[in-house]
């Protein structure tokens, strides 16, 4: 039910919400001297600046490491919102890495195809995790994730040229904030059941909407 | 360099199987995310685009203005601002979304507002007119006058001021001294500038403020306007003064960006602040309450003017005024500017009935009890607590959109502004996304879940006219 309300939210978003992809004309300023233009201060496509490129490198990577993990989290998640947590993140972050690629291709840039030091290194300490400890290690790494994916996010929406990628990041922020704000919720729902003493309490509903 | 990340990726793979959290290691976000990038186009050709862009920037904008304000001049009749040279606009210009008055959007919870997505846009952060360059943008009138004045250039060629001149304050603002209540406006109606000020004031000001004075009106070098390729005007620029924005120590609504908040498109728009009433105000900045206002006069100049960045500021020739003599100096000239008088009020702040009108009576009323805008503008203390408060606007709409380049976030603690002189100096809230008194009204109705009625919202508006 969850993941329902949540795919549909996240096609709402993608879809064109309130303000979707006003992000303005690129940000000439990071344009190369011999940038092409289709007007004066309007690059032509597949015009990709610096932040782009980098923006793209990131997200992809992120991206990845959000599937993996939420797989990792559906299998060995101790709790049941943690194992519906991970499932929604595949599902999301699957179709918006499906769109970066798609972005990258058209404009002829190969996005990485591994995880970096920090995600495998991530990666390497859910994998030896399990239980409560997993849930909790992994809705952590949620946290921050999504916390550093909303400022990479928001420096594409200023700093990027490509309007199909400014486009795509704020269509984004406003999944990742939820995202965010939902892991935040869980961790600090699970961090209070982990010091409370071994009991019949039942897991209280999740608090996401 | 790849056997070290090796060597890193190893130790932190033993570091995961004893469970010790991971310490970031490997990239952190770009550094251009919280600096400013140096440009790596010619001058001449970054002038060339923006002017080429100008039209659809200001296009773009307008769109933004008129999907939530009514912009019609629609001024409240008899009611001047304190110089006596403009009209105070009167009426909601905030548009409701279809389908909702005012009155059910009050009854609606936060939440249901958020859900249905009913949140007026123009109660929303307002974006800076080119959000991705941001910088200071003076309204044209200041611009006119010091280009007349002084021969100094204001114009940028990207962009130019963006809100119709009827909902910014009067020009030239008039100016009250703490030490001179006798004189009244002492303005001459005139803009005070470097070429003037001398003229205007001996006789009337300290030699210790004069040269505050001076100081305050002297340009130094700032982001948008220096000598380097990386400015917004055609020319090598002499710079802004402090009064190009606080002219005549009120503000003339020219506009910026928070210098508090990276990157780029989260940094929300900063409506210039009045200065008047300095003395009273304990914290300063709408973020970073800064505790004298030596200490923002001083540090404004160290980071180019509102933009958190000494790193681009030094390359841009920065001005460290001396913080035992030049700062006290400006500081003290800014502490001798009063607020506009107001006959209306007795000595701490109340309306004195034999004065004021019944609407005016029963709107301090509703200011001091049911609408409790009393909590934070307190009467005897200049309408200020001289704190920061965090009205949780987001509450009503999901955070995370962008709108023309601003991406919409919780706007946090802000300082509470002055209402001494409100009338005055329009636009409202520290972003200016509000254009009268009866928008501020609705605003905080909602914000604050009152329930106003008609009478007591336009009684509310009557008493801040006389404020």
């Amino acid at each position: 039910m969850l993941r329902h309300v949540l795919a549909a939210s996240l096609s709402l978003a993608i879809s064109g919400g309130a303000f979707a992809a006003e992000t303005g004309v690129g940000n000439p300023a990071g344009m190369a001297p011999s940038a092409p233009q289709s007007a004066p201060g309007v690059p032509a496509r597949p015009v990709l600046n610096q932040a782009d490129r980098l923006f793209i490198r990131e997200l992809t990577i992120g991206g990845a490491a959000e599937v993996q993990n939420g797989q990792l989290a559906a299998q060995r998640g101790g709790a049941d919102l943690v194992k519906e947590f991970g499932r929604d993140m595949v599902a999301d972050h699957s179709k918006a890495n499906d769109q970066l690629a798609k972005i990258a291709r058209a404009d002829n840039v190969a996005p990485p195809n591994q995880l970096d030091t920090e995600h495998r290194a991530a990666r390497v300490m859910l994998e030896g995790a399990s239980g409560s400890g997993f849930d909790l290690a992994y809705l952590r790494g949620q946290v921050t994730d999504h916390q550093k994916t909303a400022q990479l996010l928001e420096w594409e929406i200023g700093s990027g040229e490509n309007a199909q990628l400014k486009a795509l990041a704020a269509n984004l922020l406003p999944v990742v904030f939820r995202h965010l704000e939902r892991a935040r919720g869980l961790a600090e729902q699970l961090a209070v059941q982990a010091a409370a003493p071994p009991s019949r309490q039942p897991v209280p509903p999740s608090r996401s909407r | 360099m790849r056997v070290s990340r090796w060597i890193t990726g190893l130790t932190a793979a033993g570091l995961a199987a004893a469970l010790i959290p991971v310490p970031a290691i490997a990239d952190s976000l770009p550094p251009s995310a919280s600096y400013r990038s140096l440009p790596t186009i010619p001058f001449e050709t970054v002038k060339a685009n923006d002017e080429a862009e100008k039209a659809d920037v200001m296009r773009r904008q307008e769109a933004v203005l008129n999907e939530r304000y009514d912009l019609s001049d629609r001024p409240i009749p008899g009611v001047m601002m304190s110089g006596g040279r403009k009209p105070v606009q009167g009426g909601v210009r905030v548009k409701l979304p279809p389908g909702v008055t005012w009155d059910s959007l009050a009854q609606m919870s936060p939440d249901e507002i958020r859900a249905r997505g009913l949140l007026p846009k123009g109660f929303l952060p307002l974006p800076h007119v080119k959000q991705a360059t941001g910088g200071q943008v003076f309204p044209q009138q200041e611009i006119d006058e010091i280009r007349r004045q002084e021969g100094r250039n204001l114009q940028r060629f990207d962009v130019d001021f963006d809100l119709p001149d009827r909902f910014i304050p009067e020009f030239p603002p008039p100016i009250f001294l703490a030490t001179h209540p006798e004189l009244g406006d002492v303005s001459q109606g005139k803009l005070l500038t470097i070429k003037n000020y001398y003229a205007l004031m001996v006789g009337i000001l300290t030699p210790v403020q004069i040269e505050g004075l001076r100081l305050l009106l002297t340009p130094f070098p700032q982001e948008e306007f220096n000598q380097t390729e990386d400015r917004k005007s055609a020319d090598q620029s002499m710079g802004v003064a402090c009064l190009d924005c606080h002219a005549n120590f009120h503000t003339n609504a020219a506009f910026h960006q928070t210098p508090d908040v990276r990157p780029q498109a989260a940094r929300f728009r900063l409506d210039t602040v009045s200065l008047r009433g300095m003395f009273n105000q304990q914290i300063h900045g709408s973020k970073r309450s800064l505790r004298s206002v030596e200490d923002f006069t001083q540090f404004e100049q160290r980071t180019a003017y509102f933009n958190g960045d000494h790193v681009s500021a030094q390359r841009k020739g920065v001005n460290l005024p001396d913080r035992f003599d030049q700062v006290p100096m400006m500081a003290q000239m800014q502490n001798v500017i009063d607020f506009p008088p107001a006959p209306k009020l007795d000595p701490t702040g109340r309306l004195d009935p034999t004065k004021a009108n019944a609407e005016e009576l029963a709107g301090e009323k509703v200011f001091l009890g049911k609408g409790r805008c009393a909590e934070c503008h307190i009467p005897q203390t200049s309408f200020l607590d001289n704190n920061m408060h965090d009205l949780k606007l987001e509450r009503f709409y999901q955070i995370g959109y962008t709108q023309n380049g601003l991406v919409m976030l919780p706007d946090g603690p802000i300082k509470t502004f002055t209402l001494r002189g409100i009338k005055d100096s329009p636009p409202y809230m520290h972003d200016g996304r509000l254009l009268t008194l009866a928008d501020t009204v609705e605003f905080f109705n909602l914000a604050l879940g009152l329930k106003l009625t008609q009478d007591e919202k336009n009684s509310l508006v009557a008493y801040m006219l006389a404020l």
